[in-house]
């Protein structure tokens, strides 16, 4: 081993050396060959001793945590081959893992311009595990929190059905720790440290890009839960996440793709077989559209509308005015407004925003890309290009709504070239089938209707 | 008390009415306070009403007991009102007073009773009413008890409303209006009985006897109609803040306190968004001309407002600019129906079928545009979509949201106009939706997109103060500013420039020659100390194009600065002078591929501002570590000319350009390696680096290789007299929150102005002097806009002095001029100096930042020379 980095480029082996725990923090160690260690430090506050009989459910978790973490240091070097110190895995797992590389690292590879299929192969055994028993883990649900309209949804409906839960997130965000405040729900922060090394390689001339982080922050809340005690995680991903981006060489580029339904299926059956067979991981929001959570949202009323922020750019500064929280220049804004827009008094919603993003004529391209209109999907978390075309479809034809800049063009310019039997509100508005939720909060899912 | 022991008043002394508000009532501490303003008055000379508000809470607690149903929770609930007045009395160790006592009793009969004897809204206003009477029978007691003997007087006795034909049942029980005359009989009735009253705000009685409440503002009020009735000498509303206020402080803290007003400007400054007195309270005044003072409770001694009758000998000035958020417009357009009869009053019917009160009203030929207040039927129900929906029938509906109003109040507005170009060129950047202006000549009121006015409003209240439309310079009229007043810290005096105390060396400096710029060395070292203390800052450059003069440039580089060029020149000069351990940066704009040839042989840092260069010249910033310049999409500044972000400015790549710019560098194979943005100079609020830094470092996050945020310079220096300096503890504070959400970027600034502006002074002599008109007089210079050319171009103000007569009276008003044949050769407008004479030295503070580098031989005159005083 070397205590000096290398441009990680250069690299042949990528290392899963070591993970451990003690007193609330997880340790997760990787290094490039035989290069320095890469340790990333996870702090769970006020962590109880493992409690008995979960040992090796905590175990399971720690070690899938340290697999899916291993991705933002991964992708710094992608070398040919992936090292897995200690036991080796079975074929679910290195098939789950693969997948999470490719398909989490899709966009990275095509701003790249990289491809990584047949580059990514976990090691394994044909070794058949034994199945994860249950261990019997409280009735109580670890709700993921971001800030934003959908975990303000879903936690609502699951107070709606008096279930017991945790408001959680992962990382110091000051305008999160607002929003967990505003829900009444008791709150666990997790905090997480990226090993200082990986600026270094930065600096070297690392590969850099898009991560799925929601991968991580999941397997993060599995440490957690199998930890304090929760027999569920609930997310708040909706149905459109699961929609590819763009269609790249033949492959698929979905930003958003460890929130799609097939990562969490995946993810979903992992954690059941391998960590703890009483151990849920769902999304409340799966079976509805952007649209349905938006309209849901609005029907919430004023006590969330001063204090949320789906924007993506600036929701680091709490501030008091609109600005501080919605940029109006990322899709995000974009998106989140005119979805809104269907569901709410026209002068509140831009009290909400402090300006109307629809009639700002600069704004045509980046509105023109969400409705899939001359351009593909931007790369952020915001909903189907035919969400967008029917919510914009419904403020054509309202009053206060179709002299708006953008409303206008889209009647003179782009309406013409739709069918409009494509383009009503209301289906959208309907559940979808499939989701994993499980029986005991399935009440939170009809709240939603 | 001493005052106590005053000589019997007159029968015909004056009357004085003050008026304290909930929370000046609300502690023993606040009462002594009252005992003692009270007192003074007294001992003036003056008969003294006292005129008080419910304890701070009570109201608020009186309404809530009338939404109970239950006897019992009513009843519980006067108890607990009363328990705060026990517990006040407890404090001012006084024994239940009998006026009290029958107040307590008589609310809790009314709470237990409920409203069915008085009918509901009678019974509100009888319980709400107990608030007053109860604040003002204990302040009675404790007054008397303390010295200062004072009768209790029932305001009902005295205020009578009168039933006007727009009122329902609700608006005469709980928004009672008065119509007070001057009442001799009433005044002789009071003198007879003593000498100080206290009696109660809010409150009166009806042609039937009833209580009523004279609904919002309305202690205020009733302190008005006591002004009124008594014809008081005058009516003093004491309060938590000395006054009315050029602008709302919370927006611009640089608003100074307005001295004097006459009744209309108040009434329209208080009317269009100052909160500190309610419109209503002022036309009771008008008639029998009774002036209104403001005052600070706690601050006695400043001066206040004073609200008179229209005062003539002032220059017409504007007195306030006022923003009110969170309006929507309803804009109609239609050809040819406007002018059928009845067609507008249909359209107006619809609004008022939906419940929605227009404002301001703007029309055309083909168009009405109206403006809607920020009601909750507004915001929270579906009105406005209804109004739409039956608007459209008739004519073509444009809903515009969010709006907000701007407002200039001043008598005389419209002889103001000429002054106004520069304002109504900012407002000609905006999206104005509508402009107003009424007859009565007192305000000029402009609807724009809500979002620009926190910006927006700081910005023209400087603008209006340059212009010469707000007249700070007035001190009759234009006191201290908020800040100096209420602002944290920083003492209400700036500390004396450096050259007063050089004075004697500068005069023989100008003696020797002139013109000449001196520049102080101690002050730019005393600067850079200052940035150098910002903790979040990894790295400071010198804008070195602020001034290149060497011996500056060597001090910066002692103290420890970096460099920042944007031409080969400063580069070079830059190189001659510095060592080379001070790491230096290339920011260019618009600089041709020699310049990138020339820089990139240096070791400094290269920033690229346009797409251009890293497409067409890639291969020149192979294997570099580069900076973006980004353009984060607006600008800011004190003059149109130094903003540096937005479309309208040529610095910067677009957002919307970034992701392309970064391919390109891939392509190229430059890393980039830093973000930088610049909005532009002379910002004097802390958080606005805040906002580019996490707009920046949120940017960053996204590329991934990004190792420094250069949030660019632009540091404020204050230039008019009252504003406040940028406070560094508190643009550090807003830095490091920042940067403990991004603690992997560096930080990089480069302020230029703030090093060096005030090191720099530049002296001339007085030619000679003209006068034109019937007052105004022009001081000529031997120097002009050849020397510095702020003043022509950006409307900069730099402070001027006659060294030669420093300390002697400013009395004279002058146009400060040079010899360069151009109009727009003015070094200053509407000066007060000393009378000044031929030879006098004058001196132009301020110069030592793009002063002397910006000189030219414009008329062949030669430019100053410079001189460093170590």
């Amino acid at each position: 081993m070397t205590d000096v980095q290398a441009d990680p480029r250069e690299s042949q082996r990528f290392r899963f050396v070591r993970h451990a725990y003690a007193d609330g923090v997880a340790e997760l160690a990787y290094a490039f060959d035989d290069g320095p260690e890469l340790v990333e430090r996870i702090t769970f506050p006020g962590a109880p001793a493992i409690p008995a009989g979960r040992e090796a459910a905590f175990a399971a978790a720690l070690r899938l945590l340290h697999l899916v973490a291993g991705v933002s240091y991964y992708k710094a070097g992608i070398p040919p081959a992936i090292v897995v110190e200690g036991a080796p895995l079975d074929d679910e797992g290195a098939a789950m893992f693969d997948a999470l590389y490719v398909h989490g690292l899709a966009e990275f590879a095509y701003r790249n311009r990289l491809d990584l299929r047949g580059r990514i192969r976990f090691p394994s055994s044909a070794a058949k595990p034994v199945a994860a028993p249950a261990i019997g883990l409280p009735k109580r649900s670890l709700l993921p929190i971001g800030g934003g309209k959908d975990s303000v949804v879903a936690v609502e409906a699951v107070k709606s059905i008096g279930a017991d839960a945790t408001a959680a997130w992962v990382g110091n965000s000051p305008l999160i720790a607002e929003c967990a405040a505003r829900t009444g729900l008791s709150t666990l922060n997790i905090s997480r440290e990226l090993a200082p090394g990986l600026f270094e390689l930065n600096r070297l001339g690392a590969w850099n890009g898009h991560i799925p982080v929601t991968a991580i922050n999941s397997a993060i809340l599995v440490v957690a839960a199998v930890l304090y005690g929760y027999d569920s995680i609930v997310f708040a991903n909706e149905r459109s996440a699961s929609v590819a981006t763009l269609e790249y060489d033949g492959q698929e580029v979905n930003h958003q793709w460890s929130k799609g339904f097939g990562f969490e299926k995946t993810f979903h059956d992992y954690v059941h077989s391998h960590v703890a067979a009483d151990l849920d991981y769902c999304s409340l929001l799966r079976p509805w559209s952007e649209l349905a959570v938006t309209s849901a949202f609005a029907r919430l009323g004023g006590e969330y509308f001063g204090v949320f922020s789906s924007c993506n750019r600036n929701f680091r500064i709490l501030g008091p005015k609109p600005a501080d929280r919605w940029c109006g220049q990322c899709p995000k804004c974009h998106f989140v407004f005119l979805a809104l827009a269907p569901f709410m008094p026209k002068p509140r919603l831009t009290s909400i925003f402090g300006r109307n993003l629809l009639d700002d004529p600069d704004l045509a391209a980046a509105f023109d890309a969400l409705l899939e209109f001359h351009d593909h999907k931007p790369f952020e978390c915001v909903g189907e290009g035919a969400e967008a075309r029917a919510a914009m479809f419904a403020l054509a034809n309202r009053p206060e709504w179709q002299e708006d800049a953008l409303v206008a063009r889209f009647r003179r310019e782009i309406l013409p070239q739709l069918d409009p039997s494509e383009l009503a509100l209301e289906p959208w508005l309907q559940p979808g089938a499939s989701h994993l939720v499980p029986a005991r909060l399935l009440g939170a899912l009809d709240a939603l209707g | 008390m001493s005052e106590n022991a005053n000589a019997p008043l007159p029968d015909n002394a004056p009357w004085i009415v003050m008026k304290f508000g909930g929370t000046s009532v609300a502690t023993a501490a606040r009462w002594r306070n009252i005992l003692e303003l009270a007192a003074s008055r007294r001992a003036e000379g003056a008969r003294v009403l006292i005129v008080v508000s419910a304890l701070s809470g009570i109201t608020d607690g009186l309404k809530q007991l009338c939404t109970h149903t239950e006897s019992k929770r009513r009843s519980d609930a006067a108890a607990a009102l009363a328990d705060r007045h026990h517990a006040l009395l407890g404090e001012m160790s006084l024994a239940l007073p009998e006026t009290l006592g029958a107040r307590l009793d008589g609310l809790a009969v009314l709470a237990e009773a409920g409203p069915a004897a008085l009918g509901e809204l009678a019974w509100q206003a009888a319980v709400q009413a107990h608030g007053e009477l109860m604040s003002s029978a204990l302040g009675a007691a404790f007054l008397t008890a303390n010295g200062l003997p004072t009768q209790w007087l029932d305001a009902r006795e005295c205020l009578n409303a009168v039933a006007l034909p727009n009122q329902n049942e609700r608006t005469r029980l709980l928004s009672a209006m008065v119509e007070p005359h001057p009442d001799p009989a009433l005044s002789a009735a009071l003198a007879a009985r003593g000498e100080v009253f206290i009696t109660q705000g809010f409150i009166a009685r009806d042609e039937e006897g009833r209580t009523v409440l004279l609904g919002r503002g309305g202690s205020d009020t009733s302190a008005a109609y006591f002004g009124a009735l008594l014809a008081a000498a005058r009516v003093e509303i004491w309060t938590d803040v000395a006054g009315m206020f050029s602008a709302n402080p919370r927006q611009v803290a640089s608003a100074r306190l307005l001295q004097r007003l006459d009744y209309e400007e108040a009434q329209e400054i208080a009317s269009t968004g100052a909160k500190v007195l309610h419109p209503r309270c002022l036309s009771p005044l008008r008639e029998p001309r009774v002036p209104l003072l403001v005052k600070d409770t706690n601050r006695p001694e400043l001066e206040g407002t004073v609200i008179g009758p229209e005062v003539r000998e002032h220059a017409p000035s504007i007195k306030a600019i006022s923003a009110r958020k969170g309006i929507t417009l309803v804009s109609m357009e239609s050809v040819g129906m406007w002018q059928q009869v009845g067609f507008l009053a249909d359209v107006f019917d619809a609004f008022k079928r939906h419940g929605l009160s227009v404002d301001l009203i703007g029309s055309a030929e083909t168009n009405v545009t109206v403006s809607l207040d920020p009601t909750e039927n507004l915001l929270d129900s579906d009105a406005i979509a209804a109004l739409a929906a039956d608007l459209a029938r008739v004519c073509r509906v444009k809903v515009i949201a969010p709006c907000a109003a701007i407002t200039l109040v001043g008598r005389g507005m419209r002889s103001m106009l000429h002054k106004l170009s520069a304002v109504l060129a900012e407002f000609g950047q905006l999206r104005v939706h509508l402009i107003s202006q009424s007859s009565n000549n007192l305000n000029l009121t402009f609807v724009v997109d809500e979002d620009v006015v926190d910006d927006i409003l700081p910005r023209l209240h400087e603008m209006l103060i340059g212009a010469g439309a707000l007249r700070t310079d007035d001190s009759m009229v234009f006191g201290p500013a908020w800040q100096a007043l209420y602002g944290s810290g920083e003492a209400a005096l700036p500390a004396a420039a450096w050259w007063q105390g050089e004075r004697p060396r500068l005069l023989e400096l100008a003696a020797q020659r002139s013109p000449r710029y001196v520049y102080h060395l101690p002050t730019v070292r005393a600067q850079a100390r200052k940035v150098k203390l910002l903790q979040a800052v990894d790295r400071a450059h010198y804008a070195v194009k602020a001034n290149t003069h060497p011996g500056i440039l060597k001090v910066l580089a002692e103290e420890g600065f970096a460099f920042e060029c944007v031409s080969p020149g400063e580069l070079e000069a830059v190189a001659a002078v510095v060592p080379e351990s001070a790491p230096l940066l290339f920011t260019p704009n618009f600089a041709a591929r020699r310049d990138f040839e020339a820089a990139l042989a240096t070791r400094a840092t290269i920033t690229i501002d346009a797409l251009h260069p890293i497409e067409h010249w890639g291969e020149l910033f192979r294997g570099r570590a580069i900076v973006l310049r980004v353009d984060l999409g607006r600008g800011l500044g004190h003059h149109q000319k130094v903003k540096t972000g937005g479309t309208g400015s040529k610095f910067g790549v677009p957002i919307e350009h970034v992701d392309r710019f970064l391919r390109l560098a891939d392509d190229a194979g430059a890393r980039v390696i830093g973000l930088h943005a610049h909005l532009g100079s002379g910002i004097l609020d802390a958080a606005h680096w805040g906002e580019v830094y996490s707009q920046l470092a949120a940017l960053a996050e996204r590329i991934g290789t990004i190792e420094v945020l250069n949030i660019g310079g632009g540091l404020g220096v204050p230039s008019h007299p009252g504003e406040a300096p940028l406070d560094m503890i508190a643009l550090d504070r807003v830095l490091t929150s920042v940067r403990q959400a991004y603690p992997q970027f560096q930080l990089w600034m480069e302020p230029g102005r703030f090093l060096v502006a005030d090191a720099g002074v530049l002296l001339a002599r007085v030619t000679q002097e003209k006068e034109k008109g019937a007052n105004i007089r022009y001081l000529g210079l031997d120097t002009g806009m050849n020397s510095l050319i702020r003043p022509a171009l950006y409307d900069a103000r730099h402070e001027i002095a006659n060294l030669t007569r420093f300390g002697a009276p400013a009395t004279t008003m002058y146009q400060v001029v040079g010899p360069i044949c151009e109009t727009g050769d003015i070094l200053g407008s509407d000066r007060r100096l000393p009378e000044s004479f031929e030879d006098d030295v004058i001196l132009i503070a301020q110069g030592g930042a793009y002063g002397a580098v910006m000189a030219s031989r414009y008329n062949l005159r030669d430019a100053a020379d410079e001189v460093l005083l170590p």
